[in-house]
């Protein structure tokens, strides 16, 4: 059901990975050569996630899609002792959630339900993990329904607009593959096929287990064990990280009957892992906040301007705006970027990050969910899931000048993408940029 | 449910206080704690240390049910006019400031007979983010220049909704369900409203609702309820009543039933796949109040997966997903069924949807065991929904505004007490054979190869 209420902020794009918020010690452990990752919860909620590393990585570009659509099947097109609806009528009755999806990272069968429930959910987990059975005739209903979901996703306009732009930027790269695939591509795929593929994905040399939950270390670790008995170890998995760099300033745009205009620009970021990576972060927070306060407080620019830090196997920055004046809004951009560049960060806006640091450390982790999912995150990418509870001690760590020069080592040429009607943009503003000066941001 | 302010002046204040908490005391789940204010501010305390924030909120009686054509949208740019500038802080610069010296997380909200404004930071923050909502609430400042900058801001947030398929849907079902009361039921407003908007139209919004006895503030967190009160009444307390109940000084005139169906196929080319909306006039909190807790229960019975439904609908592979839901309101909220058909049959999915509709109120059209797990469900649901703090004061909040603080509280175990008449009756009452409105948006190369006019109509 849609339902519209309108509120002054867009939700933030929180693209930037999340920390975890420890109620009692997390632990770790492994079986069956498997990582599993335990995070008490407190609460009566269980959440279990199956990760499956490599996303984009796993598939060529001509059979993206097919990973979000084995990942829909474990749950759509039945097990092998259960047909699509018993699977999913005994999971309502018990209001609990168990489904898969995918992303350009890793692939992710999930469990939620209440901890009483967990003797009824976890075999039905278990089940669309290790014994789906790509049901054709279910598998022809999944089909149609991913079609009409990416086309969904690409009705919405802030969708469309990073689709696009990731394609543009990343064009023979991995990350240029789209995870929801292409609608040529979905249609040709079969169950047969989809099935020889997660078989391929499913190894313990891929996989990880993030629990957040209050349960019995023996009797969760024998479950695993049961679980991950069934599924072979496969070839070692190298998960790879690629740096992006852009060398020249770019405008693609497309023609759409939009109300308003859709802008977006990527440029490069520090790979995970790297000494300037929670440098660029702050960075990019606090610049986020430049930029609303000019966009669209100073300047009634945009409803919507963001600009966040997108991290995983590729790490890059993203600016977005909707605007009905997008030449306007470059010149404002430029000049924000020449004035950190020239000037840097305030010591103060530093400080008051930190801050913000610790609020949304907890705030992002109110719910099993949100951590199962910053474990897993930080453990993929940066292969270390302590991060998830470091993060905000490292981040007092660090000095103004660190902040600022993470913001001018990585923020360069842009590959910039429009959406809305061409006759309301002048490109070469946003090739040539608008300052013309020496240490013009925009670097002709 | 409306507070009425009229004991016998001779009372004495004393009095009237202790007979106001004595008898004003609403039911509350565990944890919550209540107080009212002698200028009638409520506040409720929420002790939550799940993890050590605390969020406050204050919700207001205001939004698009308040708005005739001349403030449609008005509503929503003084929510935005909130964070712009105050006595404390006179630029939305130094607003920002301080939001991020708090380490703030911070949104607002305008809804139909809703406004919020919330703040979460550090639990030791709670009086430095109280004294900073009060400047806000009490007393900003209304520059033409800030004005001018605001505008465009909230029309192009507007821009944004008209720009998504799923949006100009639901803004089309919207002008035939409300007729001429619609602007009552679209908080985004009118273009030429929102765009020429003056200070002194927001001084009429703020004389008319942002009053304590009109709002409602929220503490949740780590906290301790009698603190949080004695802070409460110390920042809050000094704000005068307005001396009226601005909902029935300015009272919302009553929504025209509809009398015959209407409907329309929007063609658009950003609509990449389809979408339908069916909606109808449905119950009023204030009316039937019944019928709002039994909507609830319908809803999640033609949720579940086995549900006649469900398997007639995304089972068969008409469509990829369908939901009927009802929005609680004051008055009168909207029953809305939201489909997305499968493109390659749309004739047969609608012909399946209006099917199903028809059997809706049959005595077989769910089974006894589908209603005991959809209040199974929506107990689950209960626990699910108290996971995360910072959210409970606006899940509260919206019922204060819509339902009442006992509504809130009774829900789930009035859940439990709904029979298959009690469904039958709403659906009988609502939606079976009652005029509705029907919206389809569409590419308009779609909508001419399957020639969706000619179904898409009234029989």
């Amino acid at each position: 059901m849609k339902k519209y209420v309108f509120s002054l902020l867009i939700a933030a794009s929180v693209a930037n990975i999340n920390q975890a918020f420890a109620q009692k010690e997390a632990y770790e452990t492994t079986v069956d050569g498997v990582k599993v990752i335990v995070q008490p919860s407190g609460n009566s909620i269980v959440e279990i996630q199956a990760i499956i590393k490599g996303g984009v990585q796993n598939y060529s570009a001509d059979k993206m899609g097919i990973e979000a659509l084995a990942m829909s099947a474990l749950t759509e097109c039945g097990t092998a002792n259960h047909d699509k609806n018993s699977f999913k009528n005994q999971l309502d009755k018990v209001s609990a959630t168990v489904f898969g999806y995918t992303n350009k990272n890793f692939a992710v069968l999930r469990m939620n339900c209440i901890k009483g429930d967990f003797d009824t959910v976890w075999p039905l987990f278990s089940e669309a993990l290790t014994q789906p059975k790509f049901d054709g005739k279910e598998f022809t209903r999944i089909q149609q329904d991913a079609i009409n979901n990416l086309k969904a996703n690409e009705s919405q306009p802030d969708v469309a607009i990073d689709k696009y732009a990731d394609k543009i930027a990343f064009a023979n790269r991995d990350y240029a593959k789209d995870p929801e695939g292409t609608v040529e591509i979905l249609q040709k795929l079969t169950p047969e096929q989809t099935k020889a593929y997660y078989e391929g994905i499913l190894t313990r040399s891929r996989m990880l287990i993030v629990v957040v939950a209050d349960m019995d270390r023996a009797t969760l670790e024998s479950k695993l064990k049961v679980l991950l008995d069934g599924i072979k170890q496969g070839p070692a998995f190298d998960f790879k990280k690629s740096f992006f760099r852009v060398y020249k300033n770019t405008f693609s745009s497309e023609n759409k009957d939009l109300a308003t205009n859709y802008v977006e620009g990527i440029t490069s970021g520090p790979e995970a892992g790297t000494p300037d990576f929670d440098a660029f972060q702050v960075a990019m927070r606090i610049f986020a906040q430049r930029h609303f306060l000019e966009v669209r407080t100073n300047n009634g620019l945009s409803y919507a301007p963001q600009s966040w830090f997108s991290s995983g196997a590729t790490s890059v920055a993203k600016f977005s705006v909707s605007t009905t004046q997008p030449d306007k809004y470059i010149a404002v951009f430029d000049k924000l970027v020449d004035q950190v560049k020239t000037d840097g960060f305030k010591a103060d806006e530093v400080a008051d990050m930190k801050v913000t640091y610790l609020t949304g450390f907890y705030y992002k982790n109110e719910t099993n969910n949100a951590q199962a999912s910053s474990i897993a995150s930080n453990e993929v990418v940066y292969g270390d899931w302590k991060r998830s509870l470091t993060l905000v001690g490292d981040v007092k760590k660090l000095t103004t000048e660190e902040v600022s020069d993470a913001f001018r080592k990585y923020i360069g040429n842009i590959i910039w993408v429009y959406q809305g009607d061409p006759k309301k943009v002048n490109p070469l503003l946003y090739t040539n940029g608008t300052l013309h000066k020496a240490d013009n941001p925009v670097n002709n | 449910m409306i507070l009425k302010f009229t004991k016998p002046i001779v009372l004495s204040i004393a009095l009237l206080l202790f007979t106001g908490q004595l008898m004003a005391q609403p039911r509350l789940p565990e944890g919550y704690f209540w107080k009212k204010l002698p200028n009638g501010l409520e506040v409720v305390v929420i002790e939550n240390s799940k993890v050590p924030l605390a969020t406050i909120e204050i919700a207001v009686k205001n939004g698009a049910y308040t708005e005739g054509p001349e403030f449609s949208g008005l509503s929503h740019l003084f929510e935005h006019m909130f964070f712009k500038a105050n006595k404390d802080y006179p630029d939305q610069e130094k607003f920002l400031k301080r939001t991020q010296e708090l380490g703030a997380i911070w949104n607002g909200t305008t809804d139909v007979e809703r406004v919020n404004y919330f703040f979460t930071f550090d639990r030791d923050s709670l009086k430095a983010g109280l004294k900073f909502m009060n400047a806000a609430i009490r007393f900003p400042i209304y520059r033409e220049e800030d004005m001018k900058k605001e505008r465009p801001v909230v029309d192009g947030e507007f821009q944004r909704g008209e720009s998504d398929p799923g949006f100009q849907l639901w803004y089309g079902v919207q002008q035939k369900l409300w007729g001429d009361l619609v602007t009552r039921k679209v908080a985004i407003g009118i273009h030429e409203v929102i765009n020429t908007a003056t200070p002194e139209k927001m001084m009429v919004i703020k004389n008319k609702y942002y009053f304590p006895n009109n709002s409602l503030v929220t503490i949740c967190g780590d906290v301790k309820h009698d603190e949080a009160f004695a802070l409460a009444e110390s920042i809050f307390g000094d704000w005068a009543s307005s001396g009226f109940n601005p909902i029935e000084k300015y009272p919302i005139p009553p929504f025209k039933p509809l009398d015959k169906s209407q409907y329309f196929v929007k063609e658009t080319s950003i609509a990449e796949t389809p979408y339908m909306q069916l909606s109808w006039q449905g119950p009023s909190y204030l009316t039937d109040s019944a019928s709002v807790v039994t909507a609830d229960v319908f809803s999640t019975i033609v949720g579940l997966n086995a549900s006649k439904l469900q398997q007639a609908l995304v089972d068969k592979g008409l469509a990829s997903s369908v939901s009927l839901g009802y929005t609680t309101c004051k008055y009168v909220g909207p029953i809305d069924i939201f489909v997305v058909p499968n493109p390659n049959k749309l004739k047969e999915c609608y012909d399946e949807l209006n099917k199903q509709i028809a059997m809706f109120a049959d005595d077989d059209y769910f089974t006894d065991e589908q209603l005991k797990d959809a209040k199974a469900i929506l107990l689950r649901n209960d626990t699910f929904n108290k996971e995360k703090p910072s959210t409970l004061p606006s899940q509260m909040s919206y019922q204060w505004c819509s339902t009442s603080l006992n509504f809130y509280t009774d829900l789930i175990d009035n859940y439990q007490k709904v029979s298959r008449a009690d469904i039958q009756k709403y659906l009988k009452t609502y939606v079976v054979g009652k005029p509705m409105v029907a919206g389809i948006v569409i590419k308009p190369e779609l909508s001419k190869q399957y020639n969706v006019a000619s179904f898409f109509a009234a029989k």
